[in-house]
């Protein structure tokens, strides 16, 4: 038996998925980079918007930049992780669930397990690489209490993301037709994190921050990093609860699944 | 086939496919909610844009005032589906089950068909996922839109639509019909997504790029599908140089339908059925 059964399994179930998307090199390729590519593209388009305004609502093109590459690589690493979370409900619809409900281990872990798309590490890296780049050009004065809310500000905003996917998937139990509407909370979720807060209206912000943690991910430790005072006006210790943030809408997510494992009913056939 | 004909069976075609749409109320529904909330988020970046400096407000970007910035997200969203942005891969999936063999046997042009269709998918989608959207972007913006002037603009905006459906459905089409000699169209098509995102003005008007760049990026075969319809239907885009652009959009339509029309001869020499 190996150390860590699971990881050992888990490893060995998406390292088959891995060969199988091997042996279509010039697809895979072409995915990897076009995923890279679309993400250069938008932060192109962060830099083209700038080369016609000096600033968007107050902030320079390396602090959203910073935004942007906190918002870019928590998603992204999620969505990597969860890749067989966005078209659950073919699994559903199809019935090829029942397959993980028969089998004696956790659903979630094997429908986890089931997919890793390394194409979508093209668009991780990306992410990484604005990052430094922006953190390079801020020209920040670093502390440690400021590592640690980098650190902790990418791991929390993955978490976010993560809870999101889950979150719709599990949707996904009770109506297979509607998917693409919660891509508003994941697409459309980054999307809003890409950008300063301050740029949208106050029902969309007290949004962010008070019912889908959006703000978390990218807003809020930008502004302890930058030493920036909040807008809005609220109290500075905010900026540190990524962590509390993430953690609430984890056991959320944890509680839509199983409720929504609860509910299913196969379609039987 | 004598004309009339051939123009009721397109006419047939269209309709069929504008009715097939009907049958995914819910999709488009959501779809309609994820557009519109999209469009929320990309407005409210444009109208930061204008406020950039604090108090003061920019009156003009690139051409563009407030109102006309507002209105170019909404309407670009507006287009997404009209012209098909992303993920259509009706001809590939007919390649790879086989099923393309039917399509190929009926006594019609093969590209006019899907052309035909398109037509339908697209009118579809303008109704009742493009409609709604503006109407949407018009409620929540409070100078409203900005919205063609005068029946010569609302002529122009049809015409240039029409042009950049074509064009579009051109490429969708190339993309597609590549399965024939690649397993790999897919790939070819999330490159190509990021392309006319980018090339199209869908992300960023293509005027806002720097100046020296922009005939380059005005003759290329992507400004027709977003960034001119938009344009005109905006009020950026009018009169002569209104017309220029549509010339240009008809000149690559029918370039880009017939290297799809040549490619059709060729995939057809490597079709090879089995009886059974």
């Amino acid at each position: 038996m190996p150390a860590f059964p699971l990881l050992h399994l888990y490893l060995t179930l998406v390292g088959a998925r891995v060969r199988g998307q091997m042996q279509y090199r010039v697809s895979f390729a072409l995915s990897a980079f076009g995923q890279a590519f679309i993400t250069i593209i938008e932060f192109g388009a962060i830099v083209v918007l700038f080369s016609r305004v000096p600033r968007i609502a107050g902030w320079s093109l390396w602090e959203v930049a910073l935004l942007y590459a906190l918002a870019e690589t928590s998603f992204s690493s999620a969505e990597f992780v969860g890749s067989a979370l966005d078209d659950f409900q073919l699994r559903v619809s199809q019935g090829t669930f029942d397959r993980v409900l028969v089998r004696p281990l956790g659903a979630f872990f094997q429908v986890l397990a089931e997919e890793l798309a390394l194409r979508r590490l093209g668009r991780v890296l990306q992410g990484i690489l604005v990052l430094i780049l922006a953190l390079h050009n801020l020209a920040l004065v670093w502390t440690p209490d400021k590592v640690l809310v980098l650190a902790l500000g990418l791991a929390s905003g993955m978490v976010i993301f993560f809870s999101i996917f889950v979150l719709a998937a599990a949707f996904c139990f009770w109506t297979v037709e509607g998917k693409e509407a919660t891509h508003v909370f994941s697409y459309g979720g980054v999307t809003l994190a890409d950008y300063p807060l301050d740029v949208y209206a106050d029902w969309l912000r007290r949004f962010a921050i008070f019912v889908l943690p959006l703000a978390f991910v990218s807003y809020e430790p930008a502004l302890y990093l930058l030493d920036r005072p909040d807008p809005l006006g609220l109290p500075s210790w905010l900026r540190l609860l990524s962590p509390l943030a993430a953690l609430g809408l984890a056991l959320l997510a944890r509680l839509g699944w199983s409720v929504g494992v609860r509910h299913y009913q196969s379609t039987g056939s | 086939m004598r004309l009339p004909a051939l123009l009721a069976l397109y006419a047939a075609l269209v309709r069929l496919a504008f009715r097939r749409q009907l049958a995914y109320r819910t999709a488009n529904l959501a779809g309609l909610l994820t557009n519109a909330f999209f469009g929320l988020l990309r407005a409210s970046l444009f109208i930061a844009l204008f406020t950039s400096s604090g108090t003061q407000t920019t009156a003009s970007i690139s051409g563009y005032d407030l109102q006309m910035a507002a209105s170019y997200t909404w309407v670009t969203q507006a287009l997404i589906m009209v012209v098909n942005l992303w993920n259509w891969w009706d001809i590939e999936t007919t390649i790879r089950t086989g099923d393309v063999v039917t399509d190929l046997a009926r006594p019609f042009s093969y590209l006019g068909y899907w052309l035909a269709r398109d037509y339908g998918r697209a009118a579809y989608f303008a109704l009742f996922r493009g409609l709604p959207g503006l109407l949407f972007g018009q409620l929540t913006f409070q100078a409203g839109l900005r919205w063609p002037e005068g029946p010569v603009a609302w002529l122009l905006l049809l015409l240039s639509l029409s042009l950049a459906i074509a064009i579009s459905f051109a490429w969708r089409f190339l993309l597609n019909i590549s399965a024939f000699w690649t397993t790999d169209a897919r790939g070819a098509g999330g490159l190509y997504g990021a392309l006319v995102l980018f090339l199209g003005g869908f992300v960023v008007p293509l005027r806002f790029f720097p100046d020296w760049l922009q005939p380059l990026l005005f003759s290329l075969p992507f400004a027709g599908i977003i960034q001119i319809p938009t344009d005109i239907f905006v009020g950026r885009l009018g009169g002569l140089a209104a017309l220029e652009a549509l010339a240009t959009q008809a000149l690559w339509a029918l370039l880009l339908l017939g290297l799809a029309q040549l490619t059709v001869v060729f995939a057809v020499r490597r079709v090879s059925v089995q009886g059974g």
